[in-house]
């Protein structure tokens, strides 16, 4: 597969039924990558973290949000979109909390707050991969 | 749609053991933590948590089981978390959680 700057889009409800779905999804696609079993169990909890986070912030549960996974060849960085600018920084006020402190410890690049439409960016990279 | 949470109780020597199997997310947290409650409000004994086969747990997990602790530590016991596989475990170390939990192989 050639996995140069490819997308894979994910869009759900904001619901907590459907975070194993975005849990299950990353798996894949970090397996698919070439990320070993330890990175993936990684990958899936930093992504999880948003999801509650935004399942927990979001009153109106018919909304839909966006996951979109950039591939290259030695890494992936996954972006949250949805069409709520009011959402803004999700951890404003919890930076210092559980779910912050995992994100950070778990992924290599991470991005709380972006403009520009979408809201949170996370990267990992693939070891040994130039 | 999440991975179902089972929650099994058994006797040892005298002694409860709640397994968990499965894993523990948003989706799932709720009913454990009704249930962990409901355990120490009826044993008022320290809690061993047999976690062989869990397999997954988020910061929702984690919050769970301080909100427990606090409620085990009322009664002056202690929670047991044992056999943790690694990927939870190192959730438990981020967090500085595995200093709060007595945390046993």
């Amino acid at each position: 597969m050639d996995t140069n700057s490819e997308k894979i889009e994910l869009r759900l409800p904001f619901k907590a039924e459907y975070v194993s779905v975005a849990r299950l999804t990353a798996s894949g696609i970090a397996s698919r990558i070439g990320f070993d079993i330890e990175a993936i169990e990684d990958i899936k909890v930093a992504i999880a973290e948003v999801c509650n986070k935004l399942v927990v912030i979001k009153s109106d549960k018919s909304d839909y949000y966006t996951i979109t996974f950039n591939i290259s060849h030695d890494s992936l960085t996954i972006v949250f979109d949805c069409d709520d600018d009011a959402l803004g920084c999700i951890f404003g006020d919890d930076e210092n909390g559980l779910g912050v402190s995992i994100i950070k410890a778990l992924m290599d690049d991470v991005n709380l707050c972006m403009n520009e439409g979408s809201f949170l960016s996370m990267t990992r990279h693939l070891e040994g991969v130039n | 749609m999440s991975e179902e949470l089972k929650i099994n109780e058994k006797y040892i020597d005298g002694s409860l053991y709640v397994v968990l199997s499965g894993e523990i997310d948003i989706y799932t947290s709720q009913g454990l933590k009704e249930r962990l409650c409901d355990i120490v409000e009826r044993e008022k004994s320290d809690l061993r948590i047999d976690c062989s086969n869990l397999n997954y747990i988020d910061s929702t997990g984690l919050g769970l089981l301080v909100g427990v602790l606090k409620k085990v530590k009322q009664n002056g016991n202690k929670i047991y978390l044992i056999n943790m596989k690694e990927n939870i475990k190192k959730l438990f170390v981020i967090t500085g959680l595995d200093k709060v939990f007595n945390i046993e192989e």
